[in-house]
């Protein structure tokens, strides 16, 4: 820092690193794409199966879920809020979207369209209610959506009185099967929603102030941005990919019971404190995020494969959650970045 | 000791000091807080301590109760050295603070409150309650506070009772110094003459009491004697009654004090006006006449006050950072309100804030974000944000403020305070502006830096710009400013225009605004 000090401003070369992808922030995000490049070559090399097409397409196929829903909770931790309630949105966007997909009489292109719209507009009217309440009330967001998990799991169990919706249009269930060079369809999906999540966060204003208000809300406050706008879009961000992820559940497993989703928000949630995320808000990247669902993905079915109970595998994902909070902790301070 | 101490007095007999300090410095980096200060308190005095913001009080208090350790100097607590490490350690020592900002729990009760350093307790380790609840009523009793429940939590108490349930709990342990750290700051006048009569019986009791205080009226109605610190030095220590409040300003000051009378307020009647506030009160301001004051263009405004004359509550609530809560504000002669700091920056306000961390930077945030962060509109297009744009404007600022930085990608923290304020000043340059309110725009900016701010602030003025500044440091304000108004007690006391100013005058005004609202 003195260095800098002694540096004439006219004189000094600055190097064009762009705010947002500076190499702190790369470095970060390349340790977290180190770490499971080793967690790769390890079950490659320790298991048969581990490296095989169909094994890595069912990674993948499994991880899908998660990622949308974390893409989402990436949104909402970095402005210093937590969704506790995606879970049981989940469950309630798809009982909404399935009952849409199961009226009779309608095309498939028409039933999927309409399904979509209504899972998707619930997850926004769920977000969008988590979000104005917490920010127009002052709430902390850790109670709101811990009311909204309850609130949405009965709205699910009420709307379909606890039956399971299933007999969907068979093509559209083959659709969440689909595979493109061996690359399942619905990743491919959830890939095209990382891409967005990225450029909005790092490329517009939106996201500049979503980070902003993570570091210092007041600051964003006194230079003329509404903390309310921005609050309630992170959540309603964050419902309308719990409504995609519905869809791509639907799709995939061919049902809607309100009785899915049960600890999806906590499965997000570890994938983006993987990913790097600061929990207090303001720091973190949807890449991380992407790395920290495929980390999780990858332990889980490496450790299965490697011959482990799922209990074994349970508490090992969990050891990995403290494990990548306390290597943060190490960087920062050492590196300070 | 007690009778021997009255003995004494009455003997005539003087004491060995009870405290004893010489020669005591503290730097922190390079700013001395305290540059050699000495003190002598006897057993059963009262001893005023005085001097201007940053003199070296809290810095002082500090070192006393073990919060800060001093770089050099002797402290002799009852003859024998005395350095203590932690608050805890000075307690046992018999030395005691009331604090300035309150250090009680809101949720517990007063009882609670009062006793929570060694809560009464039986064999399993339950609070014993009856005994807490009839302790607490004693010691509120003593200091004449009967009418509070001892059961009741403290967040339903006034501030003023807060204050003195705090100089309760303090009472509460026998200590043998008792430091009040402008303790009436909160209180009105019949709670002051409580703590008065509180401070007497502790003397009559041999327990020695240093008052600190802004109140000049009170150092010389309790006071034995008065001690003033200027620059973290002792510059004045004498008996209160061979000493009066022209000599106190004067050592507080440090120069002679010229003996001319407060002149009219001088109104000015230019053309320009860019922010004119008729009645405006900020939110605390107990007075319906509020404030009122005509800002022009190109002009720098300073407003001079002590802590807690309503200065950056008056800044507050220009910039809508809070709702005024009644009054008028005009910007170019056009009346207005603000419903949000949005929209007070939209009509061309900028702020500035006092705490620079908290409110003006995003530290973790690189340098063009934080220039950029007002005028996001400039460098984006259809929301999405053009990072050349960015790096142009923070570039272009960067170079007109004389910015040393490592980069516009670099973050914010990794600036010195005075750079760090540059950049906030650019992020509101970068709006262009018809009025900057700026609140203590040079608080931990080393000496070289703050000459660079200054002669910005005047190139702002030379361009049209109308500053609004607020600063605690005297020489400052005179310095940069066209005019002083001087606040105390949320309202505006005086004027100066620019060939009256001095510490002293200003000084003056503050202290009989004080003095004024006493007397009500």
């Amino acid at each position: 820092m003195q260095a800098l000090e002694k540096t004439q401003a006219g004189e000094t070369v600055h190097a064009r690193q762009l705010p947002g992808w500076s190499p702190k922030v790369l470095l970060r995000d390349a340790g977290i794409g180190l770490a499971l490049l080793l967690l790769i070559v390890f079950f490659s090399v320790s298991t048969e199966h581990f490296l095989t097409a169909n094994n890595i397409s069912n990674i993948l196929t499994q991880i899908t879920i998660n990622l949308i829903l974390a893409v989402g909770m990436t949104f909402v931790i970095l402005i210093g809020g937590i969704d506790l309630s995606v879970g049981s949105m989940l469950a309630f966007c798809a009982v909404v979207g399935g009952t849409v997909l199961t009226i009779p009489d309608l095309s498939v292109f028409q039933a999927v369209a309409l399904a979509t719209l209504a899972a998707v507009g619930t997850g926004v009217v769920c977000g969008f209610l988590n979000g104005w309440i917490s920010a127009f009330w002052g709430l902390p967001s850790f109670i709101v959506t811990l009311g909204m998990l309850n609130i949405a799991r009965g709205a699910a169990l009420q709307v379909t009185d606890a039956r399971t919706i299933y007999s969907f249009p068979p093509s559209f269930n083959a659709f969440g099967s689909q595979m493109i060079f061996g690359i399942p369809v619905v990743f491919l999906i959830a890939l095209l929603l990382v891409a967005i999540a990225w450029f909005v966060l790092s490329k517009t204003v939106f996201g500049r102030l979503l980070y902003g208000i993570g570091n210092n809300e007041e600051a964003v406050r006194l230079a003329g941005h509404s903390l309310m706008f921005y609050k309630v879009a992170a959540f309603t961000i964050a419902g309308a990919l719990v409504g995609i992820a519905a869809m791509v559940y639907m799709a995939r497993l061919n049902i809607a019971s309100p009785i899915i989703g049960i600890g999806f928000e906590l499965n997000a949630i570890a994938a983006v404190i993987i990913g790097g995320t600061s929990l207090n808000g303001g720091r973190g990247t949807v890449i991380g995020t992407l790395l920290g669902a495929c980390i999780t993905g990858v332990l889980a079915n490496g450790l299965i494969l490697f011959g482990l109970s799922d209990f074994m595998r349970q508490m090992i994902t969990g050891v990995v959650i403290i494990l990548a909070v306390i290597i943060d902790k190490y960087r920062e301070r050492l590196t300070g970045i | 000791m007690n009778t021997q101490t009255v003995q004494a007095e009455a003997a005539g007999v003087s004491m060995p000091p009870v405290l004893e300090l010489h020669d005591v410095k503290k730097a922190f980096g390079g700013t001395k807080a305290l540059n050699g200060v000495s003190l002598s308190i006897q057993p059963g005095e009262v001893h005023g301590l005085i001097g201007e913001n940053g003199a070296g009080k809290s810095t002082l208090i500090k070192v006393l109760c073990g919060i800060v350790r001093p770089d050099e100097g002797a402290i002799n607590l009852a003859g024998r050295a005395y350095a203590p490490t932690t608050p805890r350690e000075a307690k046992a020592n018999g030395l005691q603070v009331v604090h300035q900002e309150f250090n009680l729990l809101p949720h517990l009760s007063v009882a609670e409150n009062i006793f929570i350093e060694h809560l009464p307790r039986n064999a399993f380790g339950v609070v014993r309650r009856q005994e807490m609840h009839a302790g607490a009523r004693a010691a509120l009793d003593a200091i004449g506070l009967s009418d509070i429940d001892v059961r009741w939590p403290v967040a339903r108490l006034g501030i003023a009772h807060r204050q003195l349930v705090e100089v309760a709990r303090a009472l509460m342990t026998e200590s043998r110094i008792l430091i009040l750290d402008e303790p009436t700051a909160t209180l009105t006048s019949r709670e002051t003459e409580r703590l008065f009569k509180i401070v007497s019986d502790l003397r009559r009791r041999g327990v020695s009491i240093v008052f600190v205080s802004h109140h000049l009226d009170e150092v010389f109605r309790i006071c034995d004697r008065v001690t003033v610190l200027r620059n973290g030095e002792t510059v004045f220590s004498r008996p209160i009654v061979e000493t009066n409040q022209d000599e106190l300003v004067r050592a507080m000051v440090g120069r002679k004090l010229q003996q001319q009378m407060a002149s009219e307020v001088v109104s000015f009647a230019r053309p320009a006006q860019a922010l004119s506030l008729a009645r405006f009160r900020p939110p605390q301001s107990p007075h319906a006449e509020g404030i009122s004051l005509h800002l022009h263009k190109g002009e720098i405004l300073g407003i001079a006050g002590l802590v807690g004359s309503g200065r950056t509550e008056l800044l507050r609530a220009i910039a809508a950072a809070q709702r005024p809560l009644s009054g008028e504000l005009f910007l170019e002669g056009k009346p207005t309100s603000f419903r949000s700091p949005r929209e007070a920056i939209n009509a061309g306000i900028g702020f500035v804030t006092e705490d620079r961390k908290e409110e003006g930077l995003i530290l973790n945030m690189p340098i063009s974000a934080n220039v950029t962060l007002a005028s996001l509109s400039d460098v984006s297009r259809a929301g999405i944000l053009d990072r050349k744009a960015e790096i142009e404007v923070t570039e272009r600022l960067g170079a007109e403020l004389k910015l040393k930085y490592g980069g516009p990608g670099k973050n914010a923290a990794t600036l010195s305070g005075g750079n760090q304020q540059k950049v906030v000043l650019a992020k509101w340059l970068a709006r262009n502006p018809k009025v900057l309110l700026l609140d203590e725009p040079t608080r931990g900016v080393d000496v070289g830096a703050k000459a660079e701010i200054y002669a910005l602030i005047r190139q702002f003025a030379e361009r049209g710009l109308a500053l609004l500044v607020v600063s605690s440091e005297l020489p400052e304000l005179m310095t940069l400013s066209d005019r002083i108004l001087v606040m105390s007690q949320h309202r505006v006391v005086g004027e100066l225009s620019r060939p009256e100013f001095s510490e002293e005058r200003i000084l003056q005004f503050a202290y009989q605004g004080e003095q004024q609202q006493a007397r009500q």
